[in-house]
């Protein structure tokens, strides 16, 4: 009995020195890397979550790291590949797709971001939201944004050309050539104001859905085929070479980005072709512009002859964690996510992003924000953008066949075979 | 004996420094040359992909894939095609118009004008690719100022000489920019080549009545062959590396193909598409055309001692 009593002794003094460890073990200094693109408005928000949760988490650094987003894909994938990768950042889907893939990243920590387990993250968001980033009943990310893009139009830039913008902006792809004709002022054959350009190089989130309009498909529903629907493509294709400096010449992917000049409404571009974000960027680089209501959003146009109403495809920037850092670190990392993203309303009126929460979605402010209801209607008739092992590898092939018509005048019916043959061979690879 | 056997030892003891000055070299081209060499011909061998952690070896797939494949629409060849291309257009013209430069900053008289010349030519040199290139693609642009200057100069009006667009003149583009950025370079290491020669030399030929023409030919160009072969060698290396100008080019809207040249080809494979293998594979060719050459270079221009 002694010999009990002075083991329990024993043990209760041992006790306190164990728990005082593990509480040390809680406090030791964290410090995450956090890799994001760059957005003037999302960073000002976000320095100042970052600077409230260092205050309550004392023994967290975080060090961010910004960069354009085009830029931001590629130091990802080469700091993965060489084992150097953040230990938090946010990637549109089809690029992180292939680090969860991978195994790359790890799972929620669930208790950490403020939920019960994976059901209960999925049921706080939109249904399917999440399915890109689940595996095997795990979620992977969490969105930091869902964009769809709809058309941006100046009206100044209509009634110069003596359209109503209210009632002739384009409802079809055709409309988009024959008002992009009346709006374009040229000198010789140099384009000087264009009425509509493309957003080259997100050929998966703007373009495939052309194709879908037609009957079309990117990959068959089976995931065998690649390229599915001659015709559907080479109509396609064939509108973007009639589209190019060797077509109609209205638009071409060697002049600036259309999105880039909209904001300045210097006369030089009419429409683009972007997300609900663009109104805060409108709002911060010249509020004159946005203030005088002489910009308006309209739906994605289809093709005369559609045979499916497909609106422009919706894409996840979602926040992930990569695998190889510590739990601990891990575990603040994701405290951070959740923290971030407690401020959905925030980021919605002051960025312009959705994260679409159920909560959110429903939300007054939501359903206040300019056009949200052009936004809502067209990501209702879009999907999610392909993602998979090989997506960026197949938007370049797109992009290949798109400036062949374009620029090089390869007919489209031999780009689209090109097209095909490359991208079929990229899906066997991965079987 | 003893004189033999103390001449020995000095030339040892001078060696041994030679060596430990060399050293902090051997390992530096060691740790960032030899090394990668070595770890991209073993990648060559082997399927690894950037994301995944393991990797299988595959023997000399990767080397019949490029060689018979269409490696997602920017096949090898095409890429060894915009790469001879390219380097053909460019490193001639370059080496020769840099050593025209250099005789002629030689020739001039005022001194503070041929350094400043020399300046004005080695500045471009100076700035990153990617500095220069985005420069050249605003001045490229239907608006910029080469089309106004085209216009100007062919007297037309609003016409799009598609500097961007067009294959062919896609292509002159990017060897404009190279050859811009990259001229100063080598007109400053024909210059000192050209000041090594004794005037001397010069001053018999003058003596003996040889025109400057003759003198240029007989003289100048004779004693300049170490120079102009080291120029022209290390002209061809840069172009055969050429990427920062193509990929600028490519990643603001002109297309790939004609200009993706085999570094680019290799970033594009390796870093944007993970397939690591596949792009050391393209490294290891590349490293050999090069390695081949250079060789050829030297066999062909027999680059014997200039003694004056």
């Amino acid at each position: 009995m002694k010999k009990a009593i002075a083991i329990l002794l024993v043990l209760m003094m041992i006790a306190p020195v164990f728990a005082q460890g593990a509480q040390e073990k809680a406090d030791q200094p964290v410090t995450i890397e956090f890799w994001t693109h760059e957005d003037a408005n999302r960073m000002k928000l976000e320095d100042r979550y970052i600077e409230e949760f260092k205050q309550t988490h004392p023994n967290v650094t975080v060090n961010v790291t910004r960069q354009s987003a085009e830029k931001l894909i590629e130091l990802i994938q080469t700091a993965f590949a060489a084992g150097q990768g953040p230990t938090m950042f946010n990637l549109s889907i089809e690029d992180e797709y292939p680090l969860i893939a991978a195994g790359r990243v790890a799972p929620i920590s669930y208790e950490a971001v403020g939920y019960k387990n994976a059901q209960a993250v999925k049921d706080a968001y939109l249904s399917g939201v999440l399915d890109a980033v689940t595996v095997e009943d795990d979620v992977y990310g969490l969105p930091l944004e869902l964009t769809n893009w709809s058309i941006f139009i100046n009206k100044k830039v209509f009634r110069d050309a003596g359209l109503d913008p209210e009632k002739d902006y384009p409802k079809t792809w055709e409309d988009m050539v024959e008002v992009s004709k009346k709006l374009v002022i040229r000198e010789g054959d140099i384009l000087v104001r264009r009425g509509y350009d493309f957003r080259y190089g997100y050929y998966l989130v703007n373009n495939v859905p052309m194709v879908e309009q037609l009957g079309g498909q990117l990959i068959s529903d089976d995931g065998k085929e690649a390229i599915v629907g001659e015709e559907a493509w080479v109509k396609f294709l064939t509108f973007m070479q009639n589209w190019g400096p060797n077509g109609e010449n209205l638009g071409s992917p060697t002049y600036t980005a259309a999105r880039k000049l909209f904001n300045k409404d210097n006369n030089d571009i009419g429409m683009c072709s972007t997300g609900m974000y663009q109104e805060a960027r409108i709002l911060n680089d010249n509020p004159k512009f946005y203030n005088s209501g002489e910009w308006m959003v309209v739906p994605y146009p289809r093709f005369k002859d559609a045979v499916k109403d497909v609106a422009g495809c919706y894409y996840g920037h979602f926040y992930m964690v990569n695998a190889d850092a510590d739990k601990a670190t891990q575990k603040a990392a994701w405290e951070l996510i959740g923290y971030m993203l407690s401020h959905g309303e925030e980021y919605l009126k002051n960025v312009g992003i959705i994260q679409p929460t159920t909560a959110l979605m429903n939300s007054e402010t939501y359903k206040n924000m300019p056009y949200s209801d052009v936004f809502t209607s067209d990501l209702e008739k879009g999907h999610i953008v392909y993602y998979g092992a090989s997506s960026t590898e197949i938007q370049s092939m797109i992009k290949t066949a798109v400036e062949a018509v374009m620029l090089q005048g390869v007919d489209p019916k031999q780009a689209y075979l090109q097209l095909k043959a490359s991208a079929q061979e990229i899906l066997d690879e991965q079987k | 004996m003893n004189k033999k056997s103390g001449s020995y030892s000095i030339e040892r003891k001078q060696a041994r420094w030679g060596l430990l000055f060399t050293i902090p070299c051997l390992v530096f081209f060691a740790v960032f040359s030899f090394y990668p060499i070595f770890n991209a011909l073993i990648t060559s061998f082997t399927n690894k992909q950037a994301l995944s952690r393991t990797s299988k070896w595959i023997g000399l797939d990767n080397y019949i894939y490029i060689f018979t494949k269409e490696n997602g629409g920017f096949s090898f060849w095409n890429s060894l095609r915009a790469t001879i291309e390219f380097t053909l257009g460019t490193f001639i013209p370059m080496v020769v118009i840099a050593l025209i430069l250099a005789v002629f900053l030689m020739q001039l008289r005022s001194p503070k004008g041929a350094k400043f010349l020399q300046l004005v030519y080695y500045t471009p040199a100076v700035l990153s690719s990617v500095v220069a290139a985005t420069i050249w693609m605003i001045l490229f642009d239907p608006r910029g100022l080469i089309n106004q200057m085209s216009n100007l100069l062919l007297n037309t009006t609003g016409k799009d000489f598609g500097w961007l667009v067009d294959n062919t003149m896609l292509q002159i583009s990017t060897m404009i920019v190279y050859f811009w950025k990259y001229i100063g370079y080598f007109v400053i290491l024909f210059i000192t080549g050209l000041a090594a020669i004794p005037p001397t030399i010069y001053e018999a030929a003058t003596v003996d009545g040889s025109s400057r023409w003759h003198t240029f030919w007989r003289i100048t160009l004779p004693l300049l062959k170490p120079t102009a072969v080291l120029v022209s060698i290390m002209a061809m290396l840069q172009c055969l590396k050429t990427f920062s100008t193509q990929y600028m080019f490519a990643q603001n809207g002109a297309a790939r193909q004609p200009i993706d040249v085999i570094t680019m080809n290799i970033y594009f494979t390796g870093v944007r598409y993970g397939r690591l293998g596949r792009a050391s594979a393209m490294s290891i060719i590349l490293f050999i055309i090069m390695l081949l050459l250079t060789y050829l270079q030297f066999t062909v221009s027999k680059t014997d001692d200039v003694e004056y």
